[in-house]
């Protein structure tokens, strides 16, 4: 874990007297509406259908018991007592008063964490693998260097203004789950063939309204070059960036309008310069940060208990199929908790699982917790003969649901219940699917399957990387829902294909059991996942299931 | 009405210029009427059409050329997107008005079914859906005539603040605007005094109406075209476009900004090189630069300056550097560490925003990651 020092902490206090006091200049009228909208965009205060939301940055969603329990707190103190986990692992209240923004900041600020840069057009919060530190696949921890790029970024005096928001998201393990290639910038730790560490640069992906695959801009940089090459990416956006549309300001068109190879040029121009700036200080502090994150001290342990347990209670067992992953130590796993009970609202959790697993992470998980982008929490360390001990206390408190990786384990986005651009519902398109499969206890058979949704084209439920993804749009009034088939956002990350015309809202639900059924009589065994099964088949079958009359009429 | 052979197809482009400018000097000091009426029957002026989106103010324009020539072609745009009001309102005007040749434009079948087969294209790209259902219509609609008459006038948007009666519109057309001079509240007082039929959706906050989807009401005091294409910069839909020209305004620009507050201009130098925020700091001489250089700052929102601050730095300049324009107090801290010496802000903001905001932040040096980490 991360632990501000001194000028941390000088620099957020400083900061939150800045918010402070542009909050009562807004309100003395110094500051227009206009003027204020981005200052408090870029201290994460949006406003929305119904009222402000404050957005929080979990950097590199890591959390210490202690700052959930904080989270908690300010959920029950300024909003109403719940929180709600995004995809880009932060975490949202939606119902604060501006009056009190400024003390809900403070309150953040005495645990170390902030709201700085979670919006705006501005370099937003450094997204890492949720497994960090833990994953048995692991080539290097990335949270040290997400750290070393949020200090960079931090008020990065030529990087507030860019032309639209921008967002870097690094993995330390071949199996990427930050999905790297769907980000402005997405870092991949890797190797060279002298064994040296450094990075793989990708650069202008995105989905969005114009779903992109990021491209590779340098295979290898060297470790210590990291900072000057990332500002040179962003200065020569800045200033290449369309701001003439903002659906077209986003670098993915950028690189695509003006070619990878032009962009590569000027990028490798601007860092010439800017290299012999950095003097090497940035390296030793991320040593020193790299210290922050050492690995908690493993116990040695039976893990005979577990053995019984699982042996034992099928509910249980279910449990751990779906919700453990393999850890680096021996005797322990990694314990994904599902906020996604069936029927409720994905992403969301109460004060009080908040602090239930902020107690459980201080019993059993080394005091640490994560947030992942599909919105649930994760204790990364958990020696496996707590594990019994641990499903039961989740059990009491509603969280033990077994469906990680599964059918209703959705990404949503807030979608029409609470942001302001969207075109249509998804929250109760993900509960209504969750519970019509949870009805038909089908889930399990199907085996791994990730459904994403989106209620407009800006695509925050990442829709087009989802095995399935719907996302829902308005036509002439109405809500309609297109589907998207075979979308994959891992190391060879997809975009999905469209299947067809939309669906209206209650037709929705049928179309996915439509989907499902198909790949249930077409797949060649139970161990062929849909992704394969529809990597072998291609759309035809689906289609056919979707939209049973055309295909006799074609 | 047979189509006549058009009058002045291949007309060359400083012929087409001289006519206009012939036109706009004949008619300089007339009303829209007489514009309207000199136009449907100057042979200079060619065959003509209206061009009407039956919107909250078409009514006028439609009811002066009834009034001239009922007969005169009148082009409906139904890009099949409109609100039913705006169908059911274009119907009940024709009637009411006896105009007798309305032809409804729409997109062709088989270009929809291709581009746009839900209906949602708009929500993904305008300009592709506007092209697509307006301008592309349009323009094939329009082959059959020598100018299009619109209702474009001057005070409805800074890029036809410079608008004349007639001009050009692409080398084959022209345009005639009629209206150019009307204020709202001339556009009000002939409506009321005709006793014209209003769009029933004026009355429901909607002064500007487009199609349904790219159109939402504005709040009292809102610029009445706020309302469409709401969250985009996105002003015009394709057809008025011809050049685009943005007409700005000079102010005094006199209150200086330094770490010790605020001052007048000290600069005795005579030259000062301005940048605009779209330069290229590669590319600008400063073995030629004088002692000041000045970057514009068009928008506090637009973050170019200080990266081409920056960049000038990193080329060696040492002069004197300035920041110049729509910056905010808030911003002073970025420009100082971005390289500005100073910034330069109009008397206005200075008065809102006064001194000791810009002074809370000439601590711009503290809290400076990007300098820790560079060391
Ligand atoms: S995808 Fe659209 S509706 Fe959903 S959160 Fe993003 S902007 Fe809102
Ligand atoms: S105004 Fe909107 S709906 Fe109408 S054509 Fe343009 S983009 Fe399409």
């Amino acid at each position: 874990m991360y632990h501000y020092n001194d000028f941390d902490r000088d620099f957020l206090a400083n900061r939150n007297a800045q918010f402070r006091a542009q909050v009562n200049r807004r309100i003395d009228g110094s500051l227009t509406e206009d003027e204020f909208k981005p200052l408090r965009l870029m201290n994460g205060l949006y406003l929305q259908l119904h009222a402000y939301m404050l957005r929080v940055a979990i950097p590199y969603g890591t959390l210490s018991s202690a700052q959930m329990r904080q989270l908690a707190m300010i959920g029950d103190r300024w909003d109403r007592g719940y929180g709600h986990f995004t995809t880009r692992q932060n975490i949202q209240y939606n119902w604060p008063k501006l009056k009190d923004v400024p003390d809900m900041l403070d309150a953040l600020a005495e645990v170390g964490m902030h709201a700085i840069q979670t919006s705006g057009n501005t370099i937003r919060n450094v997204t890492a693998d949720h497994f960090a530190g833990a994953a048995a696949d692991e080539i290097a921890d990335p949270r040290p260097v997400a750290e070393l790029i949020r200090q960079w970024s931090t008020d990065h005096p030529e990087f507030q203004f860019l032309p639209r928001k921008f967002k870097i998201a690094v993995t330390g393990s071949p199996n990427d789950r930050a999905v790297t290639k769907a980000h402005d910038i997405g870092l991949r730790m890797v190797r060279n063939d002298a064994g040296e560490g450094g990075y793989e640069v990708i650069v202008g992906g995105g989905l969005g309204r114009t779903p992109m695959i990021g491209k590779v801009i340098r295979d290898f940089l060297p470790r210590e070059d990291l900072l000057p090459y990332l500002e040179a990416i962003v200065s020569v956006y800045n200033l290449l960036g369309r701001r003439d549309n903002k659906y077209k300001a986003r670098i993915k068109i950028t690189v695509h309008e003006n070619g990878i190879d032009t962009i590569r040029d000027k990028v490798e121009a601007k860092f010439a310069e800017l290299k012999p700036l950095f003097s090497g200080v940035d390296q030793q502090m991320l040593r020193e940060i790299e210290g922050h994150f050492a690995a908690p001290e493993f116990r040695t342990a039976s893990t005979e208990a577990f053995d019984d347990a699982y042996a034992a209670d099928p509910v249980f067992r279910a449990w751990c199929d779906t919700n453990l992953s393999d850890h680096r130590a021996d005797g322990y796993a990694i314990v994904s908790v599902s906020l996604k009970k069936h029927g409720a609202t994905p992403g969301d959790a109460t004060g009080d699982q908040m602090r239930t697993l902020a107690d459980l992470a201080e019993a059993f998980g080394h005091d640490e917790l994560r947030i992942s982008h599909e919105q649930n929490v994760i204790l990364p360390h958990v020696h496996k003969s707590d594990l019994p001990a641990l499903h039961r206390a989740l059990k009491a408190a509603e969280l033990a649901t077994a469906n990680i990786g599964l059918i209703s384990d959705i990404i949503a986005c807030p979608g029409m219940d609470y942001c302001a651009l969207a075109t249509a519902r998804s929250i109760p398109v993900a509960q209504e699917i969750a519970e019509r499969f949870e009805e038909l206890k089908l889930e399990h058979e199907i085996g791994p399957l990730k459904i994403k949704i989106s209620g407009c084209i800006n695509a925050c439920g990442h829709h087009h990387v989802g095995h399935i993804g719907i996302l829902g749009l308005d036509r002439a009034g109405v809500e309609n829902y297109q589907i998207t088939l075979g979308g994959n956002h891992t190391e060879d990350a997809v975009i999905g294909e469209r299947a067809g015309p939309g669906f209206a809202y209650d037709e929705v639900t049928d179309a996915i059991e439509r989907i499902i059924r198909a790949y249930l009589d077409v797949r060649e065994s139970p161990e062929e996942e849909f992704l394969d099964t529809f990597r072998r088949v291609g759309t035809e079958p689906f289609k056919a299931a979707l939209y049973p009359k055309e295909t006799v009429d074609a | 009405m047979p189509e006549a052979a058009l009058d002045f197809a291949d007309e060359p482009p400083e012929a087409q210029a001289a006519r206009i400018a012939e036109l706009n000097d004949r008619y300089r000091h007339h009303g829209a009427t007489s514009v309207l009426q000199g136009a449907l029957r100057d042979p200079q002026a060619g065959k003509l059409t209206l061009v009407s989106s039956f919107g909250a103010e078409s009514v006028v324009l439609l009811h002066l050329v009834s009034v001239i020539d009922r007969r005169t072609p009148v082009l409906f745009i139904d890009t099949q997107m409109l609100f039913t009001e705006t169908l059911v309102y274009q119907q009940e005007l024709a009637e009411r008005l006896g105009l007798e040749d309305i032809r409804i434009i729409r997109a062709a079948d088989a270009a929809v079914a291709k581009e746009d087969p839900d209906g949602t294209l708009h929500q993904f790209d305008t300009d592709a859906c506007c092209d697509l259902r307006k301008t592309r219509p349009l323009q094939t609609a329009l082959k059959g005539f020598d100018g299009w008459i619109t209702g474009r006038k001057r005070y409805q948007g800074t890029s036809r603040a410079a608008l004349d009666f007639f001009e050009a519109d692409g080398p084959d057309r022209i345009k005639v605007n009629p209206l150019a001079h009307w204020a709202p509240e001339d556009i009000r007082a002939y409506m009321d005094e005709n006793r014209l039929p209003r769009h029933p959706l004026v009355a429901k906050g909607y002064p500007s109406i487009g199609c349904a989807p790219c159109t939402s009401p504005v709040a009292p005091g809102e610029d009445p075209r706020a309302g469409r294409w709401r969250g985009q910069d996105k002003n015009e839909c394709g057809i008025h476009i011809v050049d685009g020209r943005v007409v700005r305004r000079s102010e005094p620009m006199n209150v200086i900004v330094t770490d010790a507050g605020f001052r007048q201009d000290d600069w005795q130098g005579n030259a000062v090189l301005d940048l605009a925020s779209d330069t290229d700091p590669n590319t600008v001489d400063l073995s030629a630069a004088p002692g000041l250089i000045r970057v514009d700052f068009p928008s506090f929102a637009d973050g170019r300056g200080f990266t081409i601050a920056r960049q000038l730095r990193l080329r060696g300049y040492k002069g004197r550097l300035r920041a110049h324009g729509h910056v905010i107090a808030d911003q002073y801290a970025m420009a100082r560490r971005s390289g500005f010496d100073e910034v330069e802000i109009a008397p206005d903001l200075a008065a809102r925003q006064p001194e000791a905001q810009w002074q809370f932040r000439a601590d711009w040096q503290r809290g400076d990651y990007q300098s820790r980490l560079r060391g």
